[in-house]
């Protein structure tokens, strides 16, 4: 057993994340970034055969491809070629459909593929594998077999969501949200330890579920982040909004959920004309002067959580971050120093002006917004302007594009680009479609080969607002074959249209759907077996996942789950009689005479809070990053009505690539945090070695054991 | 670098064929059923036995269990344990055990519409034989192919007092509908005293619906000493209501989904709760199931079973029991209240015919009798085998189900058991753990379904085939 004592380096893991729409992955855990690399989650079926040829086919032979493939004849040399266009969804498979593994076959050929992507011919690679709570026994079985055998991985890590989001964050107890594009999961732990979980959102193959009670059944069955892009297309349906723009509103900071106001009808105060224009009359003096800023914090009503000042900062830095990405040996590299610098001038004048007040995201900065004389919150406007980004692809018969040459990930970069900082604070959802642009996104990887190089500086210039906010950017064309160029160029343009959206951009966010998490949240806490974790669970409420990123969502779901469940502080009375004792078991001894409830009056001030320790006494027992049995530990009799507190758990500070990214993606955070622990820790003690050892199944582990060593040789639970 | 002795390009020495025999175990009880993996510490699933039903439609699990038109909530058990509506029951089993615990499943090729040909398909005569022959057995392989469980054997538990018929329909659904291996029925006492490292035991099974005492010796159930009685989950829910509108002033039950929010308030005064609008009349058997949840909530922390020396109605015992601070309990809608003597009250029915909220009732019906509560049982079962297993069932005192996770249970219990045989050695033994309590059977199947030696008991498929569904009987004893 020599080698499960071997460690691997940090920077020779990969860690892989995968979601329904959008895979985080990286090699190396040794930096603890954010995720370098994302995949959309999505294969092709290869298109060689016809389709009739394919039905002769057994099913399992059928290739994948990680972009769409066809063959065509190429018109200058008249002879037939493959081609991949990496912008193409036809035929897309999407492998992983609300957490369920639906198409098992494509999600290992889409696993093969990331590795592929990111690992080099050298192969002592240990992977650490996020899996969905969804994912029954025998994908996790199926997974480990395939990895096992067709691949020369010689350590494989599976982990839980839920428990790598708790190693992301370190608090030993958590209930974690994970808001996802179609499901939503409630997990909560104890102790590194899932002790409850619950999810909503249907299973592609169920029948449609009726959840509004009108007697249809409407496909509402899913929920997360997809429901309100669905929702809010449903309401502009008559601006003809179609599934992307809507996508795009969501994303944008026009679009946010309002605060719960328990006595309002609506239970949200939507702005009337009227509103808008008296808070125009007293607030904006101390918008605009008092430096803090964040136009869509400061109301009245909401009071602004420091979730949402960072949020605002994080989409300001967003930006530098943005900019810093560029490093300067490719600028010069590419000739336009002189450029360059004048527009970073412009913009730094620019942010200068707009101030504080100026979004991440140049959407309000630029001349719509700066025009008017008034900021206002968004929240207290009626009406706001979004832009709308679309990328128009089209075939022009020219041979030279003017900047950029057909390089392989141009296309990708040219559309991903602009998008990313459009999105600065809320981009992670759709996946940017290729890598090229990913290696961009981070600045302390190393630069993978070739191709991404080059093109880093021409996106870069088209977000700038100012130089052209409407007009086409298309100075920016790029190929989309590859290798061997063409006559007709495939040339996408990204067009900016603005359109201005009315109080749809706060109704999208149904009272129904956020009922439905709340409760799921509520019974998934008060259904955890021993009473006495389900305080520590209400007091780390922590929502994870990118559809978690639609402002103000967050926010909205504790007040409501505050002002629905909270037990009052008059309540807390029944702390006094309550001590905790540990009758638990009794020894027939005649010991346990229960002298506890007989302890006569002891006022609030006499003893203990029994909760605080409670609390204390957990607190103390934890060990981080061990999973502890849970038959060693003390049964407390904790017997107090639930929750007397709800608040958000803390998120950490000392991380600051992660506070920009957000820690919605802390997942990622927490599989590299485990990865360490799984693969990398050395010189620990015999409990912990042995710990360890349990935490990832080994090939030396996997031959003798087989795929089912993964149930027990993981961190599934 | 560390060195590597790892060779990770050595292919594993024999490729594994498919995962190992995954044996299923699954326990129908009246409030929950439970599922999962045989060999794993808890069941995967575990779901209310309840059900959603509109129209004809069937919805479960606890998250469709949410306010909709024309929404009942059904159980596909009976008040005694035993599934009554057998299509419900194979439809939410199959939901458990086949969506929830295996990974979707294509269409088998036949059903996938992308096979229609000419040629595929076999001509049937008119006595329903394949007119080509050699195709029957592929064919008929095939279809057990596409059935669900056609690889995962079954154990599955029951109550002591199952009816033989609803046996042998378990073991038809089973074998038929989902073409399951092997299949075995365990009664749930038998896997309790299992859990708890116990082949010889008294099991006092505190449920929802039922409780029940029964003997166990040698891992087989002494059928004489079987003893239940209503006394359970449920009952306790009856006490609460009574005791809820008795008390002044009365307090009505709100449950949660129909609280929108509400505001704190003093303790015995009218809530203040904003209410939630449904434009759809809300069933009572929703409602029902809603308040039990609450009822549930309340049991957990202000419920307690008196445990002083003495009954609670031994003169002076109430009134000391008034005399202490008593438990807060905040209903949904905000309305809370401090529960002092009633909190033990409540539950002392359990133990004391007399004190139970309705004893005083003319109408005999609805009063507890003696051998109803749980020491009467206990009796009863005892005094219902040989004398000489008594002393060793008492030192084997298994104690299980969600119902005697209530405060202090373990020490009246304790206490009722060393009045009604002094002088005995009395050993209770239960679970610290509340979900080894709430999953006892659950686990005892769990344990005994991956032990190699219970392979040799399974009654195969073939034997089904060649014995019918009587097997059951002859063979599950």
């Amino acid at each position: 057993m020599s080698g499960q004592g071997s460690k691997f380096r940090e920077e020779q893991v990969l860690i892989i994340c995968p979601g329904s729409q959008t895979t985080l992955a990286q090699m190396g855990c040794n930096e603890l970034t954010p995720p370098q690399h994302r995949f959309p989650t999505r294969m092709f079926p290869s298109g060689e055969s016809s389709s009739e040829e394919q039905n002769q086919q057994s099913q399992q032979q059928t290739s994948w491809r990680p972009f769409h493939t066809f063959s065509r004849i190429n018109p200058k040399t008249g002879a037939e070629e493959w081609v991949e266009d990496v912008d193409s969804l036809e035929g897309a498979v999407y492998p992983i459909q609300g957490g369920h593994i639906t198409n098992m076959d494509a999600f290992l050929a889409f696993l093969e593929h990331v590795h592929s992507v990111l690992t080099t011919t050298y192969h002592n690679t240990p992977i650490m594998l996020m899996a969905s709570p969804q994912w029954t026994r025998r994908d996790c079985e199926a997974i480990a077999r395939y990895i096992f055998e067709k691949t020369k991985t010689p350590a494989l890590c599976m982990i839980h969501s839920g428990v790598a989001t708790q190693y992301g964050l370190k608090w030993p107890h958590l209930t974690v949200v994970d808001v996802g594009y179609e499901k939503v999961d409630v997990t909560c732990i104890y102790e590194g330890r899932v002790v409850a979980h619950k999810d909503v959102g249907a299973k592609p193959d169920d029948e449609d579920i009726d959840e509004d009670g009108s007697g249809e059944f409407n496909g509402e069955g899913i929920s997360g982040g997809e429901v309100f892009t669905r929702r809010l297309m449903e309401l502009l349906k008559d601006q003809d909004f179609d599934h992307e723009m809507a996508e795009q509103l969501k994303k944008s900071n026009v679009c946010e959920v309002l605060p719960y106001v328990p006595d309002a009808p609506e239970l949200m105060e939507l702005p009337t004309a009227e509103s808008a224009a008296a808070t125009a009359a007293s607030v904006p003096v101390v918008v605009t002067s008092s430096g803090e800023g964040p136009m869509m914090v400061t109301t009245s009503t909401a009071p602004a959580t420091a979730e949402d000042i960072d949020a605002t900062l994080n989409g300001e830095d967003k930006v530098i971050d943005e900019e810093g990405v560029l490093d300067v040996a490719n600028i010069v590299a590419s000739g336009n120093t002189r450029e360059f610098l004048a527009k970073q001038e412009k913009l730094k004048a620019e942010k200068a002006k707009a101030g504080p007040g100026r979004k991440g995201k140049g959407q309000e900065s630029d001349a719509s917004a700066a025009a008017k004389p008034v900021r206002l919150p968004n929240s207290k406007r009626v009406k706001a302007i979004f832009h709308y980004e679309e990328s128009i692809t089209e075939d022009v018969p020219i041979a030279p594009p003017v900047t950029a040459p057909p390089k392989e990930n141009g296309a990708a970069a040219a559309p991903a680009a602009p998008k990313d900082v459009e999105m600065a604070g809320a981009d992670a959802a759709p996946a940017p479609p290729t890598e090229g642009e990913d290696a961009k996104k981070d600045d302390s990887a190393p630069k993978p080969e070739d191709g991404a190089v080059k093109e880093e500086t021409k996106p870069e210039e088209q977000p700038k607002p100012e130089s052209a906010p409407t007009e086409p950017t298309a100075e920016a064309p790029a190929a989309a074959a590859q290798e061997e160029p063409v006559p007709t160029e495939r040339v996408t343009r990204k067009v900016r249209r603005d359109i201005e959206v009315g109080l749809e951009r706060f109704l999208f966010a149904d009272r129904k759907e956020i009922d439905r998490i709340v409760t799921t949240i509520y019974r998934t806490i008060q259904n955890i077996d021993d009473m006495y974790m389900r305080p520590s669970c209400w007091e780390n409420v922590v929502f994870v996942g990118n559809g978690a990123r639609i402002r103000g969502l967050r926010d909205n779901i504790m007040q409501t789950l505050q002002s629905r469940h909270l037990i009052s502080p008059s309540s807390a009375t029944m702390f006094t009689s309550e001590l905790p004792s540990n009758i638990g078991t009794p020894t027939g001894t005649g010991s346990q005479t229960p002298t506890s409830s007989f302890a006569g009056p002891s006022g609030p001030q006499g003893g203990v809070n029994p909760l605080l320790q409670a609390a204390t006494a957990a607190a103390s027992l934890q060990i981080p990053g061990q999973q502890q049995p849970g038959e060693m530990q003390q049964t407390h009799h904790f017997h107090s009505q639930t929750p007397t507190q709800i608040k958000l758990a803390p998120l950490p500070t000392y991380l600051q690539e992660w506070t920009k990214n957000g820690f919605e993606e802390s997942m990622f955070l927490g599989a590299q945090v485990a990865a360490r622990l799984a693969f990398c820790i050395h010189n620990l003690d015999a409990q912990g070695v042995e710990a360890q050892r349990l935490m990832s199944l080994s090939r030396v582990e996997y031959n003798e054991l087989g795929p089912k060593g993964i149930r027990s040789h993981s961190m599934l639970f | 670098m560390s060195q590597q002795p790892l060779a990770s390009s050595v292919q594993p020495t024999d490729i594994y064929g498919g995962d190992e025999v995954a044996a299923i175990v699954l326990d129908p009880g009246y409030c929950h059923t439970r599922a999962g993996f045989a060999g794993e510490e808890m069941p995967k699933q575990v779901i209310p036995s309840f059900y959603g039903q509109i129209g004809e439609r069937e919805l479960f699990g606890d998250e469709y269990i949410n306010p909709r038109a024309n929404f009942e909530v059904k159980n596909y058990m009976n008040r005694d344990s035993v599934v009554e509506d057998w299509d419900a029951a194979a439809n939410l089993w199959e939901w458990m055990l086949v969506e929830r615990l295996q990974p979707p499943r294509p269409l088998p090729p036949s059903k996938n519409g992308l096979n229609i040909g000419d040629d595929g398909d076999v001509v049937m005569d008119e006595d329903g034989n394949p007119s080509a022959p050699p195709a029957e057995g592929a064919e008929e392989g095939a279809e057990e192919y596409e059935k669900p469980l056609y690889e995962n054997p079954l154990l599955m538990t029951e109550a002591p007092w199952n009816s033989a018929k609803a046996r042998e329909k378990a073991i038809e659904v089973v074998m038929e509908t989902w073409s399951c291996p092997a299949f075995w029925l365990s009664k749930t006492p038998v896997l309790s005293a299992f859990a708890a490292g116990k082949a010889t035991a008294l099991v006092l099974d505190v449920g929802g619906a039922n409780t029940s005492v029964t003997a166990i010796h040698d891992g087989m159930v002494l059928k004489r000493s079987v003893q239940r009685s209503h006394v359970g989950g449920l009952w306790l829910s009856g006490q609460i209501r009574t005791m809820l509108d008795g008390s002044e002033p009365k307090v009505d039950i709100v449950p949660t989904f129909m609280v929108e929010n509400k505001k704190p308030v003093e303790a015995g005064q009218p809530a203040e709760a904003r209410l939630r609008k449904f434009d759809f009349p809300i069933s009572n058997s929703f409602r029902a199931y809603e308040e039990e949840r609450v009822l549930t909530e309340f049991k957990e922390s202000v419920v307690e079973v008196w445990r002083s020396p003495g009954r609670l109605l031994t003169p002076g015992n109430e009134d000391y029991a008034r005399s202490q601070p008593g438990r807060v309990f905040e209903f949904p809608d905000g309305y809370n209240q401090m529960w002092r003597e009633q909190r033990y009250k409540v539950a002392e029915g359990m133990w004391d015919e007399n004190a139970a909220y309705g004893a005083n009732n003319a109408d005999e019906s609805s009063r507890l009798s003696k051998s109803q509560t749980i020491p009467g049982l206990i009796k009863a079962a005892l005094d219902g085998v040989d004398v000489d297993v008594r002393p060793n069932l008492l030192a084997n005192v298994v104690v299980t189900g969600s119902t005697s996770l209530l405060n202090g249970f373990n020490d009246r219990l304790n206490l009722e058991l060393g009045a009604l045989y002094p002088g005995m050695k009395i050993k209770i033994h239960a679970a610290g753990l509340t979900s080894e309590r709430r999953f006892g059977a659950w686990i005892g199947g769990s344990i005994l379904g991956s032990l190699g030696t219970f392979h040799q008991m399974w009654i195969s498929r073939t034997e089904y085939q060649e014995n019918g569904a009587g097997i059951v009987e002859k063979r599950c004893k």
